[in-house]
């Protein structure tokens, strides 16, 4: 279960949880890294040490917004949810990654 | 999150860390749920669920460091711990306080006073283009002819107006009230902008001839008299017994154009009809104002343009039968001109201004000894601390941020300092200003907290924090702490003779020196100027009378008084003068001598006064030869004259002239014979040199009285003052009486000699007692440094008064440097004192030696207590502390 799973790069960290909150509307931390975990079929893990302060930073940023709430098993949680500014944020991530990606695969797949 | 939150932050962080650690503590155990849902036991899963966070602590200070601003945490964190060592250390904290409030606040003191008499610009629109309009040579005083001629030529500036500085008596009759007045044209207020703050002010269609008696009052002036109310408005005002019609109150802000003097009434110039067209009345000065970006010298070039028929203008409209008037075709190098003037016009400023710089130079220094006081306290507090920064540099704490520390908490001393010196300026600088005021000039000035002066504050406190935190927090940053956590104090230190503090103390030493010895020579020139001015040191009472209506009975009147004055129990001897001793306004004459040729017109010239009988022995001249008037002065028998010795030896070249003749006005004019000669005493002021006086009878004058002034000796004041009031009012209820005295009029004439004298004494002593204190507390600290080594040398057999003079010649090693340096100082310095000094070097050894030798005899002094109690040291006490 260790081997396979790799360490997400520092910098795709945000805008996968970018978009995980653009699909989910609000979640709290754990619920996230569950959800990226998921949705990549165990591919990424996020590395819990590095969620909390990325989320804060996130929200100095102002590309979300946090507030406390009630989980179903009505424990306390800080529930983050999108901003306007973070949609934005989002779209740019996205579009500098699939650059990225093309670039990438373009040199690897010289002869 | 943005700044302003994470700054917020560092302000509620308690709440921040309680919110991260529910957040984690959620994150846990959610993993741990989950794992447990997997088969593992909740304390296992608990356990798996913290493991895989991460190490907790490093998890929350990550998003710590996030949430709140990092440098602003450790500045706060900083600040407290500075007040929390400030709290636990009351002694030191209130010395430093103290010492750094004074020295600031004095600074302060003098720059507000110095920013409102030579730096601020008048409160009125665009004070930058504004001149004033100057005659030839720089003369400053207007006719009124002059004005209207000037106002009706000129064509390049935007406009002119005049103003005319006068005071009014606000009694009918009685003791006299005066108000600061001003005779303004009718452009005057518009030219400067100034709004009404009620009714409407003067305006142009109130000046012309025969206008009504209309007054603008300033806001202070209806405060003071009205309160504020509005129905001051239209009601009448005496003015020198006029009445007038207030029509209006200017705005808060204006006080006038005079820096220093603040203006209560203002009337328009033409309900002066006298004034009118007189051409010898020079009473009025005139501004004006540019045309936007028009320069000074283009408008000088156009009123020297029309400088010519200005003057002609003048002489056609001045009235030819004014007396002393001689229509003359006006000299064709005549000037008129204009200099900026944003500062408004100042005489306050010319007299004083030399002399407040001279004081800021002073109370600098002041502020240097005292940056040097606390340094030492700092200093020394830092040696008692260094155990304590050597554990934190040793467990990580970087130098940086020891330094930065200490640096704050020297801040933090500076600011406390600062409100509270912001309070001592406040207090200080209007004292100054009462202090410069005197009965029959009062001077006001705007000393209002302003941004200004806070900004100056701010200013001198960093440099002060500058001076004196840098070096201890430097020096305590860089100490090795092997070495600080290995010593235990024992041992004998060695004797290192030029430790900073010593240094500290020396630079004390030796800027007091010139500070004790400026104040020396300030005194020594007030005493000097009065001391012998030909006057008594006895209280003389003066009460001037002025009787409006004709003139004849003027005489009748004031002999009448003065005869009343003389049966009144408790007075010893009255007598009475046209002017009072050091009155600043003279009449003179000129005076013709068989024998004598007058090698310029003016030595033709001395002063005159008319006195009845006993005046002399009233104020204390003393009568050297001769006699003094009596009854046997009356009109109709033969002229006399006393004369000063002045006089004597100028016009006969001896001072036995009782006999001798001269006569007045010209070589035919009526015959005077000198029955008494007087001592020569100061007649206008106590600076100048000696003048030729001639005193005539006042039982044989034959003009009109201007003036009588009682002079009265016997009582005290109150006793004068309502014996005089009472027979004023049986006399002649319309009389109007000023009083005063003669120690009023000598103050009056050395007021900037006693306000030097004053502050230079007041900051020697501030330097004094700030040299001993830090002298005190260098000696204190050596002997306790010390303690193992004197035990020792006890121990060993020093007689113990040994011990004493080894402490005291240390002394002697910090003042004697500390004297030489002030010396040197003194020497390169001593120049700038020399146009305030009067009868006195400034390298008067006498004051030189003695305020060296008070310094000495102070700091051995202040080492004296340590001293002995270094010589106390129980020898068997400190070996066993071993």
């Amino acid at each position: 279960m260790r081997k396979q799973k790799q360490d997400i790069l520092q910098g795709t960290l945000a805008m996968l949880v970018l978009k995980t909150l653009a699909v989910h509307d609000q979640m709290h931390g754990y619920a996230i890294t569950a959800a990226i975990q998921r949705v990549s079929n165990e591919l990424l893990r996020v590395e819990e040490g590095s969620l909390y302060p990325a989320l804060h930073r996130m929200e100095q940023d102002g590309w979300v917004k946090a507030e406390w709430g009630l989980t179903e098993k009505n424990r306390q949680a800080r529930f983050y949810r999108l901003t306007s500014a973070g949609r934005r944020q989002l779209a740019a991530e996205q579009a500098g990654w699939e650059r990225l990606i093309q670039g990438v695969s373009l040199v690897l797949e010289q002869a | 999150m943005s700044w302003w939150r994470r700054g917020l932050n560092v302000f509620r962080q308690e709440g921040v860390s309680s919110d991260l650690d529910r957040e984690l503590d959620f994150h846990i155990a959610e993993r741990a749920d989950e794992l447990q849902a997997s088969g593992m036991s909740e304390e296992e899963a608990l356990r798996e669920a913290r493991r895989r966070l991460g190490n907790y602590t490093q998890q929350k200070e990550r998003t710590w460091d996030v949430d709140v601003l990092g440098w602003l945490e450790r500045l706060v964190a900083d600040v407290r711990y500075a007040l929390r060592t400030l709290r636990s250390n009351p002694g030191f904290a209130t010395v430093a306080i103290l010492s750094l409030a004074l020295g600031i606040g004095a600074n302060t003191a003098m720059f507000s006073l110095i920013d409102a008499v030579i730096l601020k610009k008048l409160p009125v629109r665009d004070p930058d283009a504004l001149v004033q309009i100057l005659t030839t040579g720089g003369g400053d005083d207007f006719s009124n002819p002059l004005w209207e001629a000037l106002h009706q030529h000129q064509t390049a500036l935007a406009g002119v107006a005049a103003i005319g500085e006068t005071r009014f008596n606000l009694s009918r009759g009685g003791e006299v009230r005066y108000a600061e007045g001003a005779l303004v044209s009718g452009g005057f207020f518009d030219l400067l902008g100034v709004r009404a703050a009620a009714g409407r002010l003067i305006a142009l269609s109130d000046d012309h001839r025969g206008c009504a008696a209309v007054a603008v009052l300033s806001n202070g002036m209806w405060q003071r008299e009205y309160g504020g109310a509005q129905d001051a408005l239209g009601r009448s005002i005496s003015l020198n017994g006029r009445p007038y019609e207030i029509i209006g109150v200017a705005e808060r802000s204006f006080f006038g154009v005079k820096v220093g003097r603040s203006v209560d009434v203002y009337i328009p110039i033409c309900t002066e009809e006298a004034a009118l067209r007189d051409p010898t009345l020079w009473f009025l000065n005139v501004i004006g104002r540019l045309k936007p970006d028009m320069a000074v010298a283009a408008a000088n070039g156009h009123l020297q343009s029309i400088a010519q028929a200005v003057y002609a203008g003048a002489l056609e409209r001045a009235d030819p039968n004014t007396p002393f008037f001689r229509p003359e075709p006006p000299d064709p190098a005549a000037t008129i001109s204009a200099t900026p003037i944003a500062r408004g016009l100042s005489p306050l400023r010319i007299d004083y201004s030399k002399a407040l710089v001279v004081l800021m130079v002073l109370v600098a220094v002041v502020l240097l000894i005292t940056c040097a006081n606390v340094a030492n306290l700092l200093l020394a507090r830092s040696s008692a601390r260094q155990r304590e920064i050597a554990v934190r540099l040793s467990i990580g704490a970087s130098r940086l941020r020891v330094i930065r520390q200490l640096m704050t908490e020297s801040i933090v001393l500076a600011l406390l300092s600062s409100i509270v010196s912001v309070l001592l300026a406040l207090w200080g600088s209007r004292a100054l200003v009462m202090l410069l005021s005197t009965s029959t000039s009062r001077v006001s000035l705007d000393l209002s907290i302003d941004a200004r002066m806070l900004l100056f504050t701010l200013g001198a406190a960093t440099i002060a924090t500058l001076i004196f935190g840098a070096a201890p927090a430097w020096r305590a940053g860089f100490a090795d702490p092997q070495k600080v956590l290995r010593s235990t104090g024992r041992g004998i230190t060695g004797r290192s003779r030029l430790n900073p503090g010593k240094l500290l103390v020396i630079a004390q030493v030796g800027l007091s020196l010139p500070l004790i010895v400026a104040a020396g020579l300030l005194l020594g020139t007030l005493r000097k100027l009065t001391s012998d001015t030909g006057y008594t040191n006895a209280a003389v009472h003066f009460a001037t009378l002025n009787l409006p209506g004709e003139n004849e009975r003027q005489r009748t009147v004031f002999d009448n008084v003065l005869e009343r004055i003389r049966q009144t129990p408790g007075i010893d001897i009255a007598s009475a003068s046209q002017l009072m001793p050091l009155a600043r306004q003279a009449w003179n004459g000129q005076f013709f001598v068989d024998g004598y040729q007058p090698p310029t017109s003016r030595d033709l010239l001395a002063f005159r006064n008319e006195v009845t009988d006993d005046y002399f022995a009233t104020i204390g001249t003393r009568l050297l030869a001769g006699r003094d008037f009596d009854a046997r002065d009356r009109p109709g028998t033969q002229l006399v004259a006393i004369v000063n010795t002045e006089f004597a030896d100028h016009f006969y070249g001896t001072s036995a002239v009782v006999g001798r003749r001269f006569r007045v006005r010209s070589a035919d004019g009526p015959e005077y014979e000198i029955i008494g000669v007087v001592q020569t005493a100061r007649h206008r002021s106590l600076r100048e040199k000696p003048e030729r006086v001639v005193y005539t009878p006042w039982s044989q004058a034959r003009n009109p009285a201007a003036a009588f002034t009682i002079a009265a000796r016997g009582g005290t004041a109150p006793q004068f003052m309502n014996a005089m009031r009472t027979i004023a009012r049986t006399v002649d209820p319309s009389m109007s009486l000023q009083f005063g005295s003669l120690n009023q009029q000598v103050a009056e004439s050395t007021t900037r000699e006693r306000i030097l004298a004053f502050l230079s004494a007041a900051f020697g002593i501030l330097a004094l007692v700030l040299a001993v204190i830090g002298l005190y507390g260098i000696m204190a600290y050596n002997v306790a440094r010390r303690r193992n080594e004197i035990g020792l040398r006890i121990a060993l057999g020093s007689a113990r008064a040994r011990v004493v003079r080894l402490i005291l010649g240390d002394a002697v090693w910090v003042l004697l440097p500390g004297l030489v340096l002030g010396l040197a100082l003194i020497y390169t310095g001593i120049r700038f004192l020399e146009s305030f000094l009067f009868g006195i070097a400034p390298t008067d050894p006498v004051t030189w030696t003695s305020s060296a030798a008070i310094l000495l005899l102070v700091g051995l002094a202040a080492a004296g207590l340590p001293a002995w109690r270094a010589s106390r040291v129980q020898p068997m006490a400190v070996l066993r502390e071993e």
